[in-house]
C-alpha cells in the first residue's frame, strides 16, 4: 500500500532527504520523548472470565435471565487496559479490574409525563458480603430495553434519576412547620409519619364525618404532572370527595378541547415512524416535547425513511433547526394558517390527476355532515353571521362540500401571508409538502399554540380539519389516531384486592373550586385559578346567591409533588392564599424535595422519585397499548433477597429505612395507611372498606395484592404470567411478572381502531373499555348504537353502525369525528360550532374569544412585542429537575430572552444586556409589573416576538434550615435556586437576588446526606442567575370557553436602569386579580337559568363519575 | 549500521513520537532551535515570520495548541484502528493487534500519562520505534548479533504491518489540515523519515542475511 501511494503522490517524495548520513543530531532530541510507556517485569495471570474485552455494541443491556445478579466491569477501569491486562478483581487479584455485582430492578422514569423505561442498577455485591442494607446503592440508571416505546434509550432526564436520588438536599424524614410560627417563616421542626398521619388523619376524618354537600368539597389533591394512571382520583373518590384537582388544564386545556370538539378524546397519537410529513406545531421532537424521547426516536426513524419535518412555531427551536420547513408564525394565528390549507384542499384540484384534494371516503363515512348539512337553523344562523351567503340547496354531503368550498374560500394566501406573518413563499411550499405527504401526514397538538394563545383550542378544530380532508385522521398507518385507544390506564383498578371488592360509587358533589359556573365548557380543572376563586369572596357570594354551594375555604389541601406557587400565573396571590389559615386550614405536601410551595405549606411528607415508589403508567406514545410499572428499587432488591418487612403494608417505608435512604415513603402505602388507620378506623365513614385487603381486612392493602388485581384488567399480560413456570407457584403472578420486566407490550399496531367490529361475548359487548348489556341494544336514526352499561340502568353511546356491522366508532356523541359540534350552540357559543377564524379586524373584534391576546393587533408601540413564555428546555422539568445536581450543570445560561437581530438593532439592545419586560394585559389595558431578563439577539425568531422559557428562575429564602434537636442542617435546593429577598403586602410583590447557587453551596460544601455521591459540591461553578420568576408577574388569563390559561403576554421592553438586575421581579398582583376578573367579566359566558347541567355532557369530567344530582344545576337569575 | 545511526534514529523518533502525542512545549521547541540540523527539517516553520512578532509563548498558545487541539482532537483521528477496522472504531482494549504486541513485549502504555484513548496513537506508536531503538542501541554495545537482528525484525514488521499501513494516510491528511507551518513541516518529516527508515533497515536486515 504504501509504495503505490508513493507512486501516486510523487509530490510527498520529490524532496525526499536522507536522515542518517553524514548527520549527527544532538543527543538532547532523544530525551524528548513523552514516555507514555512503562514496563511490567511480570503480567499477573487472567483468570478465566465472561467478560470481552470490548463490548461489541453500544446497546449493552443483559439478557432479563440476568438481571438479579448480573456482574459488569468498573468504566473507570477500562482505561488501564481492560481485562487482559490485569484480569478481573478477586480477593486473589486484588489489582485486577473491578467487578460490581448488580440487580437491575425496572422501573418508570417519572420526570415528564412520556413514561419511559429504567432500570435500576442496583450494587448489591457489598451488601451480600455484609448483610448490611445501607450498602445497598444504586450506582445508575439505565433505560430498560424491555419496553416497547423507549426502547432503552433515555433522555438526560431520565439518567438524572440517580443525582435526585443522591440530592444532598433531598428532604430525610417528615417535617413540620414549628409551632406558633406562621407559614413562610422558615421555621420546621422534625415529625414522624405517624404523628402526622395521626394529625392529618383527624383532620380529614372531622371534615368527612358531617357528610354534608361542603365536606365534600373540603379536601383537596392536587398533582402537577401525576406520571400514574388513575390512582390520585381514587383516593379522593373513596371518600365522595371532588377534590382531585391538576395541572392539566394549565399545560394543555386547548388541545384537548379542541380534539374533545372533534372526537370525544383529549389527545392525538400519531403513527410518527410510518409518517411521509410530520407537521410540527410549536415546540416538539428534539425540544424536549410531549412525550419527548420516544417521540423523538419515532420522528427520527421516519426521517431515516424519507419523511419530511415541517415546524410551525416563530421561535427556531432544536426541532425547527432541523426541519425541512420553518414556518416562524404569528403566535395564535395558527388557525388562519390551517384554514389556509383547508380553502385549497377543498377548492382545488389535484393538478396531475384532476382529482379532489378531498378524501371523500373517509369525509363522507366518518364525519358528522349529516348532522350539519340537516341543522337549518343553524345553517340559518351562520348565514346571519356571514360565514356563507345562502342556504345549501340539498341535504347532500356533495351540499356539505359545496359548503366547505364557499365558507373557506376567503382563507386565501394573500389573508394568511398577512394574518400569520409568513412570507407567501414558504405557505406555498408548505401546501405543496402537506399535500405531497398524502393521508400519512402526522401532527401532535401542542404547548404553545394551542395553549399559550386565547382561542387556542380553535388552532385544533382548524388544524384536524385541514388533516381530516386529507384522510390523515383515520388512526391508520402513518396518520393520526386517538389516545384513548393507545393506552392503558388501570392504576386505580386495584378494587378487588380490598374489603369492599368493587369500585368506590360515584361522587355526589360538585366542586366550583375545580369546575367554576364561569367557565362551564372548561377542559379540565382551571386550577390555576385556585387562589383567585377563594379569595375573591364576592365571587363566592354572587354564586351563592344563584344558588350553588360554593366552598369559601379548604380543609386540607394536599399538593402531591407539586409546585403551584411557582409554576401557576400570578405566583403571590398562590402565597397569599397559601398563607391564610382560614382558607386552607392545614396542608401538605407530599414531596421529596424542596420546592417553593413546600415553603408555606403545614407539612412536607417525603415519598419518593422515580426509583422510589410503585405506580402504574402508560402513555400513547405510539399505535399500541403498553404499560409500565414503576418501583422503588431497594425495596425490591432486599425482598429479592430475601428480607422481609415488619409491617408488609408498610415495606417501602421501611426498606428505605432500612437501606439509609431515609424516611422516605410512596403514596399508595401512605394512603391505603392513613384510610385504614388514620382517616376511617372504625369504617364508620364508609371509606376504609376500599383500602383494607381483602386478604385480611384489619390491615391496609399489600403492593402485590393491589397490583395483582389491577393488572388482572390487562388481559394478554394476566394470561402470560399465568402461564409462566417461573411464577407458577407465585401468589401473585401478574405483580411479580411485572416486578421483573418493568413493561409490558399488550396490544401492538393498533390501527383504525373505530373500524373494530364489537363483539357479542356471551350477552356483554365491550367498547371503549366498559361492558354493555347486549339486550338492551339499540340504534339510533343516525346510525349510533346505544345500550346499557352492564349491571346498570344507565343507557350510553357504544358504537355505530357500518355497512352491515356495529363498529366502536370515535368517542364522540355521534361516535363520528364532528365538524359540527353541535352541542356548543345550547352553551351559549354557536358562531365557534365549527371550525372558524376571523378575516377582518371588524370580524376580530366581534369574535375576540377565539382571537390571541396577543394578536399584532395589539402592538401598537415600537418596543410593543409578543412574549412566549412556553417553551420546554431539554433537561428540565418544571419541579423536579431543581434537585439534580446533573440536570443543573447542563441547564445554566441556557435561557435568555430570544429577540429578533432587526428588533434589537433598532431598539439598541445587545447580546447580554439586562431588559426590562413589562407586561400589560390587552383585555382590561392594567400593567402587572415587570421582571428584569437577559436580551440574546437572534436571527432565530420572528420580528415582533420574543421568547424565555417559564422553565427556569427558581427561588429560595433561605439556604438551609436549623431542625431542633438535628445536629445537620438542611439545604433548601442547593443545587438549583439562587437565593432571593421577597417582599410582599397583599397588593405588590418583589423579588431580588441576593446569592448565587454557587456561593450559597460553598458556605456548607460538606453536605451531611449521600457523601459519596457529591464529592464534587465544590465543583459548582453555577450561580443560577440566568432566569426571572416571570410566572409570579403575569396574570392569570382564563380563556372563555376551553378555561386555559392563554399563557402568553403583551409586553414592552427597555433598557433595566442601573438598579436593576437579572432576575429582579415586581408584580401589582392586585391588578393581577382585576385582570383575572375582567377576562371572566369580560369574556366568558356563565351558567344560567337556561341551564340544567353543570356542563356539556359531551365535555366529560375527568376521570371519575359523578352523579346525575351533582351534574345538575338550578341557577337563580 | 554504525552506532551514530541508531543514535541518531533514536533522537528523530524521540523527537517525532513526541510532537505527534502532546502540544509542545519550551524544551521541546528550544530543541529544535539549538540544533540546526534538526531546524532544517522544518524549512517552513524555520522561515516563518511570526517568530519574530510573537513570544515563543504566544505562539503555543495562539497557533500550536490550537492547531494540535484541531489536528489531533478534534478533526483528525490519529488511531490506527481508525484508519484500519471496517467499522471505524477505535478499538482500546485486547482485542487491538497493536496492544497485543506491546503486551507480548511487556510494555504498557499510561493512557492517562500519553492523554490518548487508545494504544494505537500515532504519538505512542513511534515512542514504540524509539524504545525499540535503544534496545538495539544495547545489543549492539553488546555486539549481540542474533538480537540486533531480532530487533531489526520487529522495528520491520511494525512498521510495515502498522506504521505504515496508516501513518501515511493521516499524515497526509495533517499536512493538508494544518494551519501551522510546525505541524504541516512535522507531518511531511514523518512521512519521510518513516519510509526512509524502512528502506533503511531492510537494507540493515538483509546485510546482516547476507553475513
Amino acid at each position: 500500500m504504501t509504495k503505490s501511494m508513493n507512486n501516486q503522490q510523487p509530490v510527498f517524495m520529490e524532496s525526499r532527504r536522507t536522515f542518517l548520513k553524514g548527520t549527527a543530531y544532538s543527543v538532547a532530541g532523544a530525551t524528548l520523548a513523552a514516555g507514555a510507556f512503562k514496563k511490567i517485569a511480570e503480567t499477573p495471570a487472567v483468570a478465566e472470565n465472561s467478560f470481552t474485552a470490548t463490548p461489541k455494541t453500544l446497546s449493552f443491556y443483559p439478557p432479563l435471565e440476568q438481571w438479579d445478579s448480573f456482574t459488569e466491569l468498573d468504566g473507570h477501569d477500562w482505561k488501564r487496559g481492560g481485562t487482559l491486562r490485569n484480569g478481573v478483581g478477586s480477593v486473589d487479584n486484588p489489582n485486577g479490574i473491578k467487578a460490581t455485582e448488580y440487580m437491575l430492578v425496572p422501573l418508570i422514569c417519572s420526570n415528564c409525563e412520556a413514561a419511559c423505561g429504567l432500570t435500576g442498577w442496583v450494587d448489591i455485591g457489598a451488601y451480600k458480603q455484609s448483610k448490611d442494607p445501607k450498602d445497598l446503592k444504586v450506582r445508575k440508571y439505565m433505560g430498560n430495553p424491555l419496553h416497547p416505546a423507549s426502547r432503552g434509550r433515555n433522555c438526560a432526564k431520565g439518567y438524572a434519576v440517580q443525582s435526585q436520588m443522591y440530592d444532598p438536599d433531598r428532604i430525610p424524614f417528615p417535617l413540620k412547620r414549628a409551632p406558633g410560627s406562621k407559614r413562610g417563616e422558615g421555621k420546621w421542626v422534625r415529625t414522624t409519619w405517624e404523628e402526622a398521619m395521626q394529625t392529618i388523619g383527624k383532620k380529614m376524618h372531622d371534615t368527612l364525618k358531617s357528610g354534608d354537600e361542603l365536606s365534600k368539597k373540603s379536601i383537596m389533591y392536587h398533582v402537577g404532572r401525576p406520571n400514574e394512571s388513575g390512582f390520585g382520583h381514587r383516593v379522593l373518590y373513596s371518600m365522595g370527595v371532588d377534590g382531585h384537582n391538576s395541572h392539566s388544564n394549565v399545560c394543555s386545556a386547548g388541545t384537548r378541547q379542541g380534539l374533545t370538539h372533534w372526537s370525544g378524546d383529549d389527545r392525538p397519537s400519531p403513527d410518527w415512524a410510518n409518517s411521509k410529513l410530520i407537521f410540527l406545531q410549536s415546540s416538539h421532537a428534539a425540544d424536549a416535547g410531549h412525550f419527548f424521547q420516544q417521540h423523538a426516536g419515532f420522528i427520527a426513524d421516519a426521517r431515516k425513511k424519507g419523511a419530511k419535518l415541517v415546524v410551525m412555531d416563530p421561535r427556531m427551536s432544536n426541532s425547527a433547526g432541523m426541519a425541512d420547513l420553518w414556518v416562524p408564525i404569528w403566535p395564535g394565528t395558527e388557525a388562519a394558517l390551517y384554514l389556509y390549507l383547508v380553502n385549497r384542499i377543498v377548492n382545488e384540484k389535484d393538478p396531475k390527476t384532476g382529482r379532489d384534494y378531498i378524501d371523500h371516503d373517509f369525509m363522507k363515512q366518518w364525519i358528522n355532515w349529516d348532522v350539519f348539512i340537516r341543522d337549518t337553523e343553524y345553517l340559518e344562523f351562520i348565514v346571519a353571521q356571514g360565514y356563507i351567503s345562502k342556504l345549501p340547496e340539498g341535504g347532500s354531503y356533495e351540499d356539505f362540500i359545496k359548503i366547505l368550498r364557499e365558507m373557506y374560500a376567503p382563507y386565501t394566501l394573500e389573508f394568511a401571508a398577512k394574518e400569520c406573518r409568513v412570507d407567501a413563499a414558504t405557505l406555498s411550499k408548505l401546501f405543496d409538502m402537506f399535500i405531497e405527504g398524502g393521508d400519512k401526514v402526522t401532527t401532535y397538538f401542542w404547548r404553545a399554540g394551542t395553549i399559550g394563545n386565547r382561542g387556542g383550542w380553535m388552532n385544533v378544530r382548524a388544524g384536524v380539519l385541514a388533516l381530516a380532508l386529507r384522510g390523515c385522521m383515520r388512526g391508520d398507518v402513518g396518520n393520526v389516531g386517538c389516545y384513548g385507544f393507545h393506552e392503558i390506564f388501570i392504576n386505580a383498578k386495584g378494587d378487588a384486592a380490598t374489603e369492599a371488592g368493587k369500585k368506590p360509587e360515584k361522587v355526589d358533589a360538585w366542586n366550583e373550586l375545580l369546575f367554576p359556573p364561569d367557565f362551564p365548557l372548561s377542559t379540565n380543572e382551571p386550577s390555576y385559578l385556585l387562589p383567585h376563586l377563594l379569595a375573591d369572596e364576592a365571587w363566592q357570594k354572587k354564586w351563592a346567591d344563584k344558588g350553588l354551594n360554593v366552598p369559601q375555604k379548604i380543609a386540607v389541601y394536599i399538593p402531591r409533588m407539586y409546585n403551584p406557587v411557582w409554576i401557576n400565573p400570578d405566583g403571590f396571590r398562590w402565597i397569599e392564599v397559601l398563607k391564610r389559615e382560614d382558607k386552607m386550614e392545614l396542608t401538605f405536601n407530599l414531596s421529596p424535595t424542596w420546592s417553593e410551595t413546600n415553603w408555606y405549606c403545614d407539612y412536607i411528607l417525603p415519598t419518593g422519585l422515580a426509583g422510589e415508589r410503585h405506580d402504574q403508567h402508560s402513555e400513547a406514545t405510539k399505535p399500541a397499548r403498553w404499560l409500565g410499572f414503576r418501583q422503588p428499587v431497594l425495596r425490591v432488591a432486599l425482598e429479592k433477597m430475601g428480607w422481609k418487612p415488619t409491617d408488609p403494608a408498610k415495606a417501602t417505608l421501611e426498606a428505605h429505612m432500612k437501606a439509609g435512604l431515609g424516611e422516605i415513603w410512596e403514596e399508595i402505602e401512605f394512603w391505603a395507611n392513613m384510610f385504614v388507620h388514620y382517616v376511617d378506623p372504625d369504617g364508620s365513614l364508609g371509606v376504609k372498606k376500599h383500602w383494607a385487603s381483602k386478604e385480611d381486612p384489619s390491615r391496609p392493602v399489600t403492593i402485590p395484592e393491589w397490583y395483582q388485581a389491577a393488572f388482572d384488567h390487562v388481559h394478554h399480560l394476566k394470561a402470560a404470567a399465568s402461564k409462566n413456570p417461573k411464577y407458577a407457584n407465585s401468589k401473585y403472578p401478574n405483580y411479580e411478572m411485572m416486578r421483573d420486566m418493568g413493561a409490558w407490550l399488550e396490544e401492538d399496531n393498533i390501527f383504525r381502531p373505530q373500524e373494530r367490529e364489537l363483539k357479542n361475548e356471551n350477552g356483554v359487548i365491550e367498547s371503549m373499555e366498559m361492558k354493555f348489556d347486549a339486550s338492551t341494544l339499540t340504534v339510533e336514526p343516525n346510525g349510533v348504537v346505544k345500550a346499557k352499561v352492564a349491571g346498570s340502568e344507565e343507557v350510553k353511546a357504544m358504537g355505530l353502525i357500518l355497512g352491515d356491522k356495529v363498529v366502536e366508532g370515535f368517542k364522540s356523541s355521534s361516535r363520528k369525528m364532528e365538524f359540527f359540534a353541535s352541542w356548543m350552540k345550547e352553551w351559549k357559543w354557536p358562531e365557534y360550532a365549527i371550525p372558524i377564524y376571523p378575516v377582518t379586524k371588524e370580524q376580530r373584534e366581534k369574535m375576540v374569544h377565539i382571537v390571541s391576546q396577543i394578536h399584532h393587533d395589539h402592538m401598537q408601540k415600537e418596543n410593543d412585542f409578543a412574549l412566549n413564555p412556553i417553551f420546554r428546555l431539554p433537561y428540565n422539568i418544571h419541579t423536579r429537575s431543581v434537585n439534580s445536581k446533573h440536570l443543573m450543570e447542563i441547564s445554566q445560561n441556557h435561557n435568555p430572552i430570544w429577540i429578533a437581530a432587526s428588533d434589537a438593532k433598532r431598539l439598541n439592545i445587545k447580546r447580554g444586556d439586562a431588559i426590562k419586560v413589562t407586561i400589560t394585559d390587552t383585555v382590561s389595558g392594567l400593567e402587572s409589573g415587570y421582571f428584569i431578563a437577559m436580551a440574546v439577539p437572534t436571527e432565530g425568531i420572528l420580528p415582533g416576538t420574543l421568547a424565555c422559557s417559564h422553565h427556569a428562575g427558581r427561588w429560595k429564602l433561605q439556604n438551609a434550615i436549623e431542625i431542633p434537636g438535628f445536629k445537620e442542617k438542611l439545604g433548601v435546593m442547593g443545587m438549583g435556586a439562587p437565593l432571593y429577598e421577597m417582599t410582599m403586602d397583599e397588593k405588590m410583590g418583589t423579588l431580588k437576588p441576593k446569592q448565587g447557587i454557587d456561593a450559597g453551596l460553598m458556605e456548607r460544601k460538606n453536605s451531611w446526606q449521600f457523601k459519596e455521591y457529591n464529592r464534587d459540591i465544590d465543583n459548582v461553578w453555577w450561580d443560577g442567575l440566568s432566569g426571572s420568576w416571570q410566572n409570579a408577574v403575569a396574570p392569570a388569563h382564563p380563556d372563555p370557553i376551553s378555561g386555559a390559561h392563554a399563557w402568553h403576554q403583551k409586553v414592552s421592553i427597555e433598557a433595566a436602569g442601573k438598579e436593576h438586575k437579572i432576575g429582579d421581579i415586581y408584580v401589582n398582583y392586585d391588578n393581577n386579580m382585576k385582570v383575572y376578573q375582567a377576562w371572566r367579566d369580560k369574556l366568558a359566558r356563565p351558567l344560567d337559568s337556561t341551564n340544567t347541567t353543570r356542563r356539556p355532557k359531551e365535555l366529560k369530567r375527568p376521570v371519575w363519575a359523578l352523579t346525575d344530582k351533582a351534574w345538575s344545576v338550578n341557577i337563580r337569575d | 549500521m554504525t552506532i551514530e545511526d541508531i543514535e541518531n534514529r533514536t533522537v528523530l523518533y524521540g523527537l517525532i513520537s513526541r510532537l505527534m502525542m502532546m502540544e509542545v512545549d519550551k524544551t521541546f521547541l528550544e530543541s529544535i532551535h539549538r540544533d540546526e540540523a534538526i531546524l532544517e527539517m522544518f524549512p517552513n516553520y524555520k522561515a516563518w515570520s511570526k517568530h519574530q512578532e510573537l513570544s515563543m509563548d504566544m505562539l503555543k498558545e495562539k497557533y500550536y495548541d490550537v492547531d494540535f487541539a484541531n489536528l489531533f482532537l478534534m478533526h483528525l483521528v490519529p488511531y490506527e484502528s481508525f484508519y484500519t477496522r471496517e467499522d471505524q472504531m477505535i478499538e482500546s482494549g485486547g482485542d487491538n493487534p497493536v496492544i497485543a504486541l506491546y503486551n507480548a513485549l511487556d510494555f504498557r502504555v499510561e493512557l492517562d500519562k500519553a492523554r490518548v484513548v487508545s494504544p494505537d496513537h500515532i504519538g505512542v506508536e513511534l515512542e514504540f520505534m524509539y524504545l525499540l531503538n535503544q534496545a538495539l542501541k544495547k545489543a549492539y554495545e553488546a555486539k549481540d548479533s542474533e538480537g540486533i537482528k531480532e530487533i531489526l525484525e520487529i522495528q520491520r514488521g511494525f512498521l510495515k504491518d502498522h506504521l505504515l499501513e496508516w501513518a501515511p494516510l493521516f499524515l497526509i491528511n495533517m499536512k493538508k489540515e494544518a494551519q501551522t507551518p510546525l505541524y504541516h513541516d512535522g507531518a511531511e518529516l514523518v512521512l519521510e523519515f518513516l519510509l526512509s527508515d524502512y528502506e533503511y533497515i531492510v537494507k540493515q536486515i538483509n546485510g546482516y542475511r547476507e553475513n
